[in-house]
């Protein structure tokens, strides 16, 4: 069954052939603390001995595989359970691919949404363009894919709202999301249209802190937490596929729940 | 397939055997490829539980972990899940419809139980006639294909918490399903324990299930081979 | 030729200089001289409520998510600095005793904490909490508090 979703291959680990002992030899702890990118590591994982690379190409086609049928389980009608506004966790759990020392605030006066690809309307938002549209409110269990999980209250504009009014095609395989961390995501079509699918402006009643987003995150009821990005300062609507931070390393892409 | 003999002598019953062998070639090729998936699924489970521990304080290190990070593990378990959902169903549905499960894992009675645990505890495991399984032997399989099943439950679950939240619902919520998943996953890699050592110290056990072993008598007639 | 995978390599790191983001794991301890105060700063401190925080679990900030203690309540210091006493120690809650940890040595994870400042070896010299010269703070009372990722 071919896969709707063809995703791009991390770098061509072939490149490093020549360079693998001493890539190997460089001590994966002492690279993170020097702050080299992610991309960089996503080149040494390519290189690892343990993880041959028809392996590793055989498991991403599974992987993808999986994308399709987890595709035909999700069924746009279903919503997730829903919780009391008593039980949310304030304030909710921090994550990113960095520790929050490095979390880059965005002044909100500045702020831009950008609009493009498969849209009628490609002017940007300001946030109180976005504040001025209806406001949903869900209270949810976010789940991580590391495993743990809370509940949390998050409101904000329905997504499928926000694509309507900009004249979204929406026939189209993927919303995509750029955001002020350079933490690329993207989500398919019927999850985006979800009516637990949110561009959340607040968390439980308040203002989106610094750390959990500000001025805007998607929330999204029915994927793990990765493919909720913060801080996002655009979205295109295109049918040409186009993965995300995690999934450059190896993260199944769908990661619907 | 039983070839039974259509003359039987008419003293003595115990050289009359059927064709059939203690494990069939399906059940040989489902064993292995079981033990090579579940070894994958084990493995790569480690290694998605070190990314958030269930038990605090206690995680895998990297030697015992398939997948050298997250993603990779993830990858490994979920590529596997496949061949252990496939293979398992195929031997589930062998088990019942050949009547071996009915033949070799049933009846169990609660006193043999104890008698043998007794005899294993006293190191009679001479284990004669390894066409029949004692009542421990029968319990444990009985216990490993049931938590088999409750890991791909407990699995599905953890995996699709919204699509099927009925289910996680049942089973006492989502990081219940979690802790259930993981004590599926030990009482298998119990199992394993057990099962490993006990066919490594009778290894005809063993050589049975790569060569078929020996042939098996009628059922009914034979009383000799008194399993320990 | 052999300069070439030293060259790529630091091109490598070039670009991740570009990029500015450190991927470093969570948890860290503050940087050598720079104050508790200073480090809980930089954590984006959040407001939370006293009272959520009594019974929270108190981890170590590795991937085995050692428990250090428990939460058993919020104090004032005589210099008014604020100190999350925690039933440190022991085993499955026995043979613990209470310690005064400064809460700009913790962070919030989660329905849980961390301290990230000390390690547990370090605790192991805290002096045993004495209630005295210390002003209870009550369960309503917002106090900020520090963030952090999780650690693996």
């Amino acid at each position: 069954m071919k896969s709707p979703f063809r995703p791009d291959f991390p770098p061509d680990a072939a490149v490093l052939d020549d360079h693998k002992p001493l890539i190997r030899s460089l001590d994966r702890r002492v690279l993170i603390r020097g702050g080299v990118s992610l991309g960089a590591l996503a080149m040494l994982t390519g290189c690892d001995i343990k993880r041959p690379e028809a392996v590793e190409a055989a498991l991403l086609a599974i992987s993808r595989f999986n994308d399709g049928v987890q595709a035909l389980l999700f069924d746009p009608n279903k919503l997730a359970p829903t919780y009391p506004a008593s039980m949310i966790l304030r304030p909710p759990k921090f994550n990113a691919y960095y520790d929050v020392m490095d979390v880059k605030p965005v002044d909100g006066a500045t702020w831009r949404l950008d609009v493009s690809g498969l849209v009628a309307d490609k002017r940007a938002w300001t946030l109180s363009d976005l504040q001025a549209l209806p406001q949903t409110s869900i209270v949810i269990k976010h789940i991580c894919v590391e495993g743990w999980s809370y509940i949390g209250g998050w409101t904000g504009v329905p997504l499928r709202l926000f694509l309507e009014r900009v004249g979204a095609d929406l026939r189209a395989k993927y919303v995509a999301f750029k955001t002020a961390d350079d933490y690329p995501s993207s989500i398919d079509m019927a999850s985006a249209l979800h009516p637990q699918t949110l561009l959340a402006l607040k968390y439980g009643g308040d203002t989106l802190a610094d750390p959990f987003g500000y001025p805007m995150r998607l929330r999204t009821a029915v994927k793990l937490g990765y493919k909720n990005p913060k801080w996002v300062t655009a979205i295109e609507v295109t049918n040409k596929y186009p993965g995300g931070y995690w999934e450059s390393l190896g993260f199944p892409w769908f990661a619907g729940i | 397939m039983r070839h039974v003999k259509t003359e039987t002598p008419a003293v003595d019953t115990s050289s009359v055997h059927t064709a059939r062998r203690l494990h069939p070639r399906p059940v040989r090729i489902m064993h292995w490829v079981n033990a090579v998936v579940m070894l994958i699924m084990i493995t790569s489970g480690w290694g998605i539980y070190d990314d958030d521990v269930i038990i605090r304080g206690f995680h895998f290190s990297s030697f015992w972990r398939l997948g050298d990070w997250a993603a990779w593990s993830l990858n490994w378990h979920f590529a596997g899940m496949w061949f252990l959902v496939i293979n398992g169903l195929i031997y589930l549905v062998y088990g019942f419809a050949s009547g071996r499960f009915r033949e070799k894992l049933l009846p169990i009675r609660p006193s043999e139980v104890v008698q043998t645990v007794i005899d294993t505890l006293h190191f009679k495991i001479a284990h004669e006639d390894i066409t029949v399984y004692n009542a421990v032997q029968k319990l444990l399989y009985i216990i490993v294909i049931l938590a088999g099943i409750s890991q791909v439950i407990t699995g599905l679950a953890i995996w699709k918490p919204v699509q099927f939240s009925g289910l996680v619902t049942l089973l006492g919520g989502f990081q219940t399903a979690r802790v259930l998943h993981f004590a599926g996953m030990a009482v298998i890699v119990g199992f394993l324990i057990v099962h490993v050592a006990l066919a490594l110290l009778v290894p005809k056990t063993l050589w049975a299930m790569v060569s078929g072993g020996p042939r098996l008598k009628l059922r009914g007639r034979a009383e000799e081979g008194h399993a320990a | 030729m052999r300069a070439l995978p030293l060259l790529f390599v630091c091109g490598m790191v070039t670009v991740a200089a570009a990029h500015a983001q450190s991927a470093t794991p969570g948890g860290m301890p503050p940087p050598p001289g720079m104050s508790l105060a200073e480090s809980a700063a930089m954590r984006f401190p959040q407001p939370v409520r006293v009272g959520d925080l009594i019974g929270r679990e108190v981890l170590r900030p590795v991937e085995s998510q050692d428990v250090l203690g428990r939460v058993r309540r919020v104090v004032h210091d005589r210099n008014g600095q604020i100190m999350v006493v925690i039933d440190f120690g022991g085993f499955l809650g026995f043979g613990s005793r209470p310690i005064a940890v400064p809460v700009d040595a913790m962070v919030l994870l989660g329905q849980d904490m961390e301290i990230v400042a000390f390690t547990p070896k370090q605790l192991q010299q805290f002096p045993t909490f004495s209630p005295s010269g210390t002003t209870h703070v009550p369960d309503n009372k917002i106090i900020k508090v520090g963030l952090a990722k999780p650690s693996h």
